[in-house]
């Protein structure tokens, strides 16, 4: 693996890990991290998580990451993968600051 | 071959066909591009009749179609829809299905890639469980597309946008009766209607009508095989016919690892036991004309790591998508690799679904 592509797993991994622990323990889903695909749809289709379930999801964004999602932006909660790369992009911003 | 009843219908219009696993498809009707928008901005009506139909009765039917498919019937309530698999012996796929609980019925409808009779008898031979094969008996029209909700609210009424995803209604279309599947795979409002043949005519002629009222018009399966991938939708026809395992799929989702038995339970546990060594994972390869094609090698650097098994071209996002089955420890997305030869042309890995589709921006009171 070359150097460029392993720190940008490890980066990633870190969120991902956190994030997959902390859904599947605040929604008591009958998986293991390792069950939940990155690209799995988490609203409808997919894991089909309902509108109190995506609430879960935003409050566990804020208390694992620090981060708000925008009431408006809700193509975020699309899959892991989409939550995953908002909360990269916030840390991103925060340490520019 | 299975053929289509409504090919007259659709060969009226210009469509193409071809073959699929033992049924005829409508492979293509205006072309990619105009098909595309229909779907993307208006409504697109599409021929699943190819699709292998079954109903078997409540009473027998809950433990016959638990004993065969990944995901849960028994706990699919009353008017909703389960999106299962039906896998093999060895636990991969045969078929992507949906398991509607219709009152005292179970409908089934099979995307297959196992011969259209080898699927049939699957549910039919030594019928103990009362299944009737309705595969030649009815028809199946799909419209999908950013406006397919007002095609079926003119002809059903209003109360059908209330129908969540994934669920099942019964309607009348003269005098009729129909099942209305609130389902769809592109990612925009999509709806299955399956009715008898008898009406199939009727019915495709008062849903064109309604759908080029739209700005709509009619879909090939090959345009729908595209708008899946660019939805991140599983295609059984692409990826799963090409990977086979659902697990490296990413279809875990589908299954019920707490079933005491299906067909095909146990070797899916052991593979999940044992790990992924290979994942699939969304990737962009830019626009040219060496766009990649299935089966092109993945490489970092010098080491190849895998190989693209499907791809479609993105008019929103004017790009070649795909998807690469990948050594899972780099199946991430967010990644630089090589496609074709190490030094090949780039391709990023992407999160999927990669196009934030019109539909999710449609309020209820617009409707």
């Amino acid at each position: 693996m070359t150097e460029t592509v392993r720190v940008a797993i490890e980066k990633r991994s870190a969120v991902i890990n956190t994030f997959k622990d902390e859904l599947i323990r605040r929604l008591n889903l009958p998986y293991t991290p390792q069950d939940l695909h990155e690209d799995v749809s988490l609203l409808g289709a997919g894991l089909g998580l309902d509108s109190l379930d995506a609430l879960e999801i935003v409050l566990c964004i804020e208390n694992c990451f620090g981060i708000k999602i925008p009431d408006q932006n809700t193509s975020v909660l699309r899959s892991i993968n989409t939550v995953v790369d908002f909360v990269l992009q916030e840390q991103a911003k925060k340490v520019q600051q | 071959m299975r053929n289509l009843p409504l090919k007259k219908q659709f060969a009226a219009s210009g469509a193409s066909f071809s073959e699929r696993y033992g049924t005829e498809i409508v492979s293509q009707c205006s072309g990619y591009e105009q098909e595309y928008h229909y779907v993307r901005d208006a409504a697109g009506m599409t021929d699943f009749s190819f699709m292998q139909k079954f109903t078997v009765p409540e009473e027998s039917g809950i433990d016959f179609l638990d004993s065969l498919f990944a995901g849960n019937v028994a706990k699919t309530r009353f008017g909703r829809v389960l999106h299962t698999f039906l896998p093999d012996g060895n636990g991969n796929l045969v078929a992507d299905c949906y398991i509607a609980n219709n009152d005292e019925e179970y409908v089934v409808l099979c995307e297959s890639i196992a011969d259209d009779r080898v699927t049939r008898d699957i549910f039919t031979k030594n019928n103990t469980a009362g299944v009737t094969d309705l595969s030649e008996t009815h028809v199946v029209i799909g419209l999908d597309g950013y406006k397919a909700w007002a095609v079926v609210k003119e002809l059903f009424g209003a109360d059908v946008l209330g129908l969540p995803y994934l669920s099942i209604e019964r309607y009348d279309f003269e005098g009729t009766g129909i099942r209305l599947f609130r389902a769809g795979k592109t990612s925009e409002f999509g709806y299955l209607i399956m009715a008898p043949v008898e009406i199939g005519a009727a019915l495709f002629n008062k849903l064109l009508e309604l759908v080029k009222k739209q700005n709509g018009g009619l879909c090939g399966s090959l345009t729908h095989d595209s708008l899946r991938l660019e939805g991140r939708f599983f295609n059984i026809f692409s990826e799963g016919a090409r990977v086979k395992d659902p697990l490296p799929l990413g279809l875990q989702w589908m299954i019920d690892f707490d079933k005491d038995a299906f067909t095909g339970r146990d070797a899916l546990m052991e593979r999940r036991t044992a790990g992924l060594k290979t994942k699939i994972v969304g990737v962009n390869a830019g626009k040219g004309d060496d766009a990649l094609k299935a089966g092109s090698p993945v490489f970092d650097g010098a080491e190849r790591i895998g190989e693209i098994v499907t791809t479609c071209f993105s008019y929103i996002l004017d790009a070649t998508l795909g998807l690469a089955l990948l050594r899972s420890d780099v199946a991430f997305a967010g990644l630089e690799f090589r496609g074709g030869e190490p030094g090949g042309r780039i391709i990023n890995t992407i999160s999927m679904p990669p196009i934030m589709p019109k539909s999710l921006t449609v309020k209820l009171d617009e409707m």
